[in-house]
């Protein structure tokens, strides 16, 4: 299997569900489901643009849906699209996603939006609009800008 | 920003430069980009290892929390797929202070792979493709699992 060298793993109560939201909302593709024969998922791969994020549920240990944590999350995940971001904010809502930020300019260059999946968990969307340098972004955000530590 | 398409997962941190420096010594990640205010605060961080990109957040609104704060509860974990040695990376992870959960181990199938908790209580996991292996030949050796769409 082709592989991308860095990839989310998700925990879901609902990981159908949620495999069948990110199609309807994203137009990920779900492309490898491990069953447990009792509703739950094992393992799965839902792909966009050749880069995989994993679904797994329903959780338990460690391991936790946003629903199980009045919804707090450890982390997010970020998607960089090549093109149609608006139109894909507006797929993502009719889909049921909550928008938090609706699709806006931001100084570093690039068009973002933010929304929650039906289960709480963070996604943010962004297009490179004009690429920048550091310099350019010290510049247009007013920050100190490193390229190494 | 840096950039790639595809996923970049944000881990979120109580001490994001800690994190910072852990991940480069643990994992070999490297600073892609890193932004902090006029006043010297931790704004923003992207880290990068092989082709893909992890941001290294920090507790910056009310639902992003350290699994520190959660009970050592996560809603998502790192994937880290590597084309080398599965054991010395982790033996580097190791010795940066990683708590080994689940030493290296070939998996039914196909990768070897280890998992570990970095200081905060997120998860990584590193796995490297060592035996290709069939549909048929995993489900096999899992006996009771049903897989759709292995390629």
């Amino acid at each position: 299997m082709d592989v991308p060298p860095i990839s989310p793993l998700i925990f879901y109560r609902d990981p159908k569900a949620a495999l069948a939201f990110l199609e309807r909302a994203f137009g990920f593709e779900t492309r490898l489901l491990v069953d447990d024969g009792q509703g739950g998922v094992i393992h799965s791969e839902s792909a966009f643009e050749g880069h995989v994020v994993m679904v797994s549920g329903p959780p338990s240990g460690k391991w936790a849906s946003p629903l199980d944590l009045d919804g707090k999350r450890t982390g997010s995940v970020h998607v960089q699209v090549p093109a149609g971001l608006d139109a894909l904010c507006g797929r993502a809502r009719a889909a049921g996603a909550r928008i938090e930020r609706e699709p806006a300019d931001q100084p570093y260059g690039d068009r973002v939006f933010t929304c929650l999946d039906p289960e709480g968990h963070s996604w943010s969307f962004g297009q490179t609009l004009q690429v920048m340098s550091a310099d350019e972004m010290a510049k247009t955000t007013g920050r100190v800008i490193q390229e190494k530590l | 920003m840096a950039h790639n398409t595809g996923f970049q997962p944000s881990v979120i941190y109580q001490d994001p430069r800690a994190a910072m420096r852990w991940l480069e010594a643990a994992f070999g990640f490297e600073v892609a980009i890193f932004i902090e205010d006029a006043a010297g605060r931790f704004v923003h961080c992207q880290m990068r290892y092989g082709d893909g990109l992890v941001s290294v957040g920090q507790e910056w609104d009310e639902p992003f929390k350290s699994p520190l704060k959660l009970g050592g509860k996560n809603t998502q974990l790192t994937s880290l797929t590597i084309d080398s040695d599965v054991d010395a990376h982790c033996e580097r992870a190791r010795a940066a202070g990683a708590v080994i959960v689940a030493e290296p181990e070939t998996q039914f199938y196909g990768d070897r792979s280890y998992r570990c908790r970095d200081p905060e209580g997120h998860y990584w996991s590193v796995g490297q493709t060592v035996e290709e292996v069939t549909r048929e030949a995993a489900e096999e050796r899992m006996p009771g699992l049903k897989i759709t769409g292995w390629v």
